[in-house]
């Protein structure tokens, strides 16, 4: 996150594979620098929380290797997750124990345990300290799960879908909690998520899980940078384009969408007096995501 | 005026930070001597990763708007009559450049978005 600085990759998997019946992760690196916001997107069912698991010695690869905070996975786990904080899918906390008990229990594990802060953060998310987890809403679970993570001082968070279902305020909430806590510790982030506009703002890097494959693992400004819809008159040849052409689509009378990667400014002077270009349109990084899943999935379509 | 910041324009969000940050100090919105919101406030408000704050704060300062004093914050320069003044006319230049570009996109004309503006002083709404 710092410039200048040298730092170890906090994640670092090579070759993993895995498979289950109808399911395979086949054979993808996965790197997440230190200090990274990293956004891990994917389709649903595309592998991520498998991945996490994987990375967390919560399931073995079938082949590779991992490292985590430096130190092998699943071999070293328990060292490693001393410094994880790990906000999985689903609730994973005791549901009879009130909020106060739960925040008790988790104390208990973690040496680096902030109660201070915790309490703030009960406080600050309107958690009832006497209520049970199994009486409270799921945005109030939520906001306790991001809770217990930031409370353990993690140097590595790793959240799976943290705010998949929860409304917008609580959301907003969740997720500047989590940007303060980076802010202050420099922590490292792995957020995997289907709400690509979300992590839009915020992640600095971008890996893209498809079908069990990672298809793309990139700093953020480099997967948007060049990345364009252009509107075009019909019938002009992609050939010899200097960009490329990711998708390409008829569009009303006498024009074509053309999806491209790679676009610059001054590239506009490769259309032709014949077919000129009407117009030049920014992608946000949920289209980009959708036109990187169509090409990957299927080669360039040409018009009929 | 930090509302509207757009990740999906061509231009970093840490750009379009900063440039916020200049149009308020040209303006005196934010006045000599005025801190900065802390990095982990407009982080965490905002929604942006820390980097892009810092890199907001640094291109600033680069630029001698504001001052980071160690350990305590960033603040708004004293700015001299001209430099506020030439500040001003940046910023405004660089907002006629967007409203340009995105008009001649629309295949407008130069002409036909000066008239606009022009009729939009006058306080007539389209």
């Amino acid at each position: 996150m710092i410039d200048g600085m040298q730092v170890l990759d906090a994640i670092q998997a090579r070759g993993l594979s895995y498979r289950v019946e109808g399911f395979a992760l086949s054979n993808f690196n996965l790197t997440v620098p230190g200090g990274a916001v990293y956004g891990f997107l994917g389709p649903n069912g595309a592998g991520k929380t498998t991945t996490i698991r994987l990375l967390l010695g919560l399931l073995r690869p079938e082949g590779g290797s991992i490292k985590v905070l430096g130190r092998a996975v699943p071999t070293d786990v328990v060292r490693v997750l001393r410094r994880v904080g790990y906000v999985p899918e689903r609730p994973h906390l005791y549901l009879e124990l009130t909020v106060a008990e739960s925040i008790r229990f988790h104390s208990a594990f973690h040496e680096r345990y902030d109660r201070a802060g915790s309490d703030k953060l009960v406080s600050r998310f309107g958690l009832p300290p006497d209520r049970r987890l199994s009486q409270l809403s799921k945005g109030e679970l939520g906001k306790l799960m991001i809770l217990q993570a930031l409370a353990q001082r993690p140097d590595l968070l790793v959240l799976d879908e943290p705010t998949d279902g929860l409304d917008p305020v609580v959301r907003r909430d969740a997720l500047a909690t989590i940007l303060e806590y980076v802010s202050d510790t420099g922590a490292t982030v792995l957020i995997s998520s289907h709400l690509v506009h979300e992590l839009e703002r915020f992640c600095d890097w971008v890996g893209v899980l498809d079908q069990g494959s990672m298809i793309a693992e990139l700093p953020m400004h480099e997967f948007k940078s060049g990345l364009k819809r252009l509107r075009v008159s019909a019938g002009a040849a992609t050939a010899d384009a200097p960009f490329s052409v990711l998708a390409r689509e008829a569009a009303g009378v006498g024009s074509e969408v053309w999806t491209v990667r790679g676009w610059e400014p001054a590239m506009s002077s490769w259309f032709g007096a014949s077919h000129p270009l009407k117009e030049v349109v920014d992608l946000d990084l949920e289209e980009a995501f959708v036109e990187l899943l169509r090409s990957s999935r299927a080669p360039v379509r040409e018009v009929a | 005026m930090f509302e509207h910041l757009n990740p999906a324009l061509p231009t970093p969000l840490y750009a379009q930070l900063a440039e916020r940050l200049r149009a308020a100090i040209a303006a005196n919105d934010l006045a000599p001597g005025d801190a900065l919101p802390s990095v982990r406030q407009l982080a965490g408000r905002l929604r942006l990763n820390p980097g892009t704050v810092v890199q907001a704060y640094r291109d600033l300062e680069r630029a001698g708007l504001v001052e980071l004093r160690q350990g305590s914050g960033t603040y708004v320069r004293e700015l001299a009559g001209e430099r506020r003044a030439a500040e001003q006319a940046a910023v405004s230049g660089r907002l006629a450049n967007e409203m340009l570009e995105r008009a001649v996109g629309l295949g407008l004309s130069g002409d036909d978005l000066l008239n606009a503006l022009r009729s939009a002083l006058r306080g007539e709404r389209p």
